[in-house]
């Protein structure tokens, strides 16, 4: 019988053995996709370290990463919890509201420049960490720092 | 002479038409996305963070800023499987 691609659309296994007692437990991050998208910036200032070893032991490893990049994996998540825990002690306010604005807009960062601008202050007041996009050229402005977004919908969030 | 208003009558019927079914649309997607705007051009990257989303809140469209992730969270994501044939 001539092999075909699997359709993996039948059947859920949910898996509950936990993992053995020789690794170490973290708790996992709980925060949803929009709260990360709004953070990760002010991640990827604190934890730029942890995540680059991470990527590169995940690159190295040629299809093992998932069990030998273990011990950088558990860093990464305890640095970025660590960023979310401050920013929801500090800043947790503008924080909502960046986060909801981008669940109403699709995840889109352009639309919701006007609640990003005080979240980034603040951040950057309290906890230090600044929003850097990593890769602009040096002669423009970064597209979080301009005063005109040209593909959001309306002026009055831009 | 004033405004002909009589003219503009059918137009303001086709306009009104058109606003009461774009709202109702809106309102019916709004209902379907938990009071949120509809989600659009949602690639498989978007489906992962959605199903996340969906395994830490209950809804597709729940959103929460906890830092910790509720108990049981690590193991609640599912291997997708194919029915076997012998």
């Amino acid at each position: 019988m001539s092999a075909r691609q699997p359709r993996f659309n039948q059947h859920l296994l949910i898996d509950t053995t936990p993992l053995p007692d020789s690794i170490p437990k973290v708790q996992e991050v709980g925060s949803s996709s929009a709260p990360l998208l709004s953070a990760s910036y002010f991640i990827g200032a604190r934890c730029k370290a942890y995540n680059d070893d991470y990527m590169q032991c995940k690159t190295e490893a040629n299809g093992k990463g998932e069990m030998d990049c273990l011990r950088e994996g558990r860093k990464v998540t305890r640095c970025a919890g660590s960023v979310l825990e401050d920013v929801n002690k500090s800043c947790l306010d503008e924080f909502r509201k960046h986060w909801e604005c981008l669940d109403n807009n699709n995840q889109q960062l352009w639309q919701c420049r006007k609640w990003e601008r005080p979240l980034n202050s603040c951040v950057f007041e309290k906890l230090n960490l600044e929003k850097k996009i990593p890769g602009v050229p040096e002669n423009e402005t970064p597209v979080h720092l301009r005063k005109r977004q040209i593909f959001a919908h309306s002026i009055m969030t831009q | 002479m004033g405004v002909p208003f009589e003219a503009l009558l059918p137009y303001a019927v086709c306009i009104g038409m058109f606003g009461f079914s774009g709202a109702a649309l809106s309102k019916i997607r709004a209902m379907q996305n938990g009071g949120k705007r509809a989600r659009h051009s949602v690639d498989q990257w978007d489906r992962q963070m959605m199903d996340r989303d969906r395994r830490l809140t209950g809804f597709l469209r729940g959103q929460t800023d906890n830092v910790k992730a509720p108990a049981g969270f690590e193991l609640s994501n599912p291997w997708r499987l194919e029915r076997g044939y012998t």
